[in-house]
């Protein structure tokens, strides 16, 4: 696995994924929907499977002493190692706004604040891309486009959704919207349960796409 | 021993379908997979490899079967599907720095030497490089991890008769050296230079597989005039043509004696283009 996770970094990986990461600031802005930025996460991957495409990656791949399902694994990698990535980068700039940049109003007036719990539905936000763009792109590999537009509208209904319950959900705007100075067991206890759907999602959606891609004719 | 050996290979797509491919490769020789284009050669090869998911049928290298053990059977294998598709804008030089770390057996100095030989530049990238210096590459790195087997998609397709004649010779060097050779081709006059052995498919189906002397004198090429067209036993004759001057076929080797005009010993192209006449002609009566 480690020639093939240094061949996706190396080869496969499209330079928008690393520059990305650097969107992660955006938390630093007063007022914004912070969801958004881990979209740009998943901008990143569909560039990279289109880039993929475009490069004939996956011939390329499979050429290689590997086995059709590591092909999945090793993209499965990359992608769950640049969606933490965004969230390791993602923390300071988090820590910047509810302190230097938010010393006189630390919340968000449009949406969630740049908490713990930001954190954790972001997770919930990648589990669900992952599970639909993976599924459709190893279904048929030439088809990123398709994947894409249903990954990202998996996405973005989550998004839609968490942010309504924070206004309909008393515990949610209560405790979970509001800066880390309060509630942070209970919001720690929230990025736990939303880290192992996001381990399980994930599992799920590596074992779906690898029974995909086995069957499928490149 | 063999070096590959399918068996009952089953594929069906809408509009095409292979219907059990069978057929050995032994160890040591050069195996021309021969067969018009759209017959079934590349499908099969990506069968072999579960490039394409095969809906019946088993594969083996080495007498071990493919599905047991994928990784170590590919590590023996070097696979050629067309010249290097991948990467265009990717220096060479990053491509075998990715690609040599999959291979423990994978030797430096080898592939050094492959470059020379076939005056690669590693600063180049794929887009630089002609049709015939792309499958070189690619058969640098193959060569450069010591392939026992390789199966090579249509390598000389697309190439100048210069750079066919380079690659041919490459292949013969192999052989010596030990290597197998299986490369799937429509251009049967390579063949005639290098080819111990011959799988020929048609339609998805194997027509004949067999050493190339065996199989290119099972029929003996004939010319007829008009007139002895219109005198002799058009039975006899297989995939019949008109030409400038009259007809040319092929015969059986056995019923040569039956046809008392001149016939002619039939290179591996006239074998295939008349087998293929035939097949069409059938094809149109029924």
């Amino acid at each position: 696995m480690i020639p093939l996770m240094h061949k996706e970094l190396r080869l496969a990986l499209h330079p928008t994924m690393l520059i990305f990461l650097l969107l992660s600031g955006m938390l630093c802005i007063p007022s914004y929907p912070y969801y958004v930025v881990f979209f740009y996460t998943a901008m990143g991957v569909f560039y990279t499977c289109t880039w993929g495409r475009e490069n004939q990656d996956v011939f390329y791949t499979l050429m290689l002493p590997v086995k059709k399902t590591d092909v999945v694994d090793a993209r499965f990698g990359t992608v769950i190692l640049f969606e933490l990535l965004q969230l390791l980068v993602a923390i300071p700039f988090a820590v910047l706004r509810q302190t230097v940049i938010g010393a006189q109003n630390p919340s968000n007036p449009v949406g969630m604040d740049a908490n713990l719990a930001l954190f954790a539905f972001a997770l919930l936000l990648y589990a669900a891309f992952n599970w639909a763009f993976m599924g459709v792109y190893y279904r048929d590999v030439r088809k990123v486009g398709k994947a894409f537009v249903i990954g990202s509208i998996a996405m973005f209904a989550l998004m839609l959704v968490l942010e309504m319950l924070v206004h309909v959900v008393p515990f949610m705007r209560d405790v979970l919207d509001t800066p880390d100075t309060a509630y942070v067991g209970e919001k720690l206890i929230v990025l736990a349960v939303c880290a192992a759907v996001f381990v399980l999602v994930n599992l799920a959606a590596l074992r779906r796409a690898r029974r995909n891609f086995v069957k499928q004719d490149l | 021993m063999n070096a590959a050996e399918v068996r009952g290979l089953c594929k069906r797509y809408e509009s095409f379908e292979l219907k059990d491919v069978s057929f050995t490769i032994p160890a040591g020789s050069i195996t021309g997979f021969i067969g018009r284009n759209g017959a079934g050669k590349t499908t099969t090869l990506k069968c072999m490899l579960g490039i394409a998911h095969a809906d019946a049928g088993s594969v083996s290298f080495f007498s071990q079967p493919y599905a047991a053990d994928e990784r170590g059977l590919k590590n023996r294998i070097g696979l050629v599907l067309g010249g290097v598709g991948f990467y265009p804008s990717r220096k060479l030089r990053l491509i075998t720095d990715v690609t040599r770390r999959f291979y423990p057996n994978w030797d430096e100095a080898r592939y050094d030497m492959y470059m020379k030989r076939f005056g690669l530049d590693d600063r180049k990238t794929p887009a630089q490089l002609s049709n015939g210096m792309k499958v070189k590459y690619s058969l640098a790195l193959a060569l450069s991890h010591g392939a026992e087997l390789l199966l090579l998609d249509e390598p000389t397709s697309g190439l100048d008769p210069i750079s066919r004649d380079e690659i041919l010779d490459i292949f013969l060097d192999l052989q010596d050296e030990g290597a197998t050779i299986l490369f799937s081709t429509h251009i049967t006059s390579d063949l005639d230079r290098c080819a111990d052995d011959i799988i020929y498919i048609k339609g998805g189906e194997i027509a004949a597989s067999s050493t190339r002397h065996e199989f290119v004198s099972r029929f003996r090429a004939v010319k007829l005039t008009h007139a002895e067209y219109d005198e002799c036993d058009r039975g006899l004759l297989i995939g019949c043509k008109r030409s400038k001057d009259g007809y040319n076929a092929l015969i059986t080797a056995q019923n040569e004696e039956l046809l008392p005009y001149r016939t002619a010993e039939a290179d591996l192209e006239t074998v295939m283009i008349h087998l293929e006449k035939e097949a069409h002609d059938d094809t149109a009566d029924a």
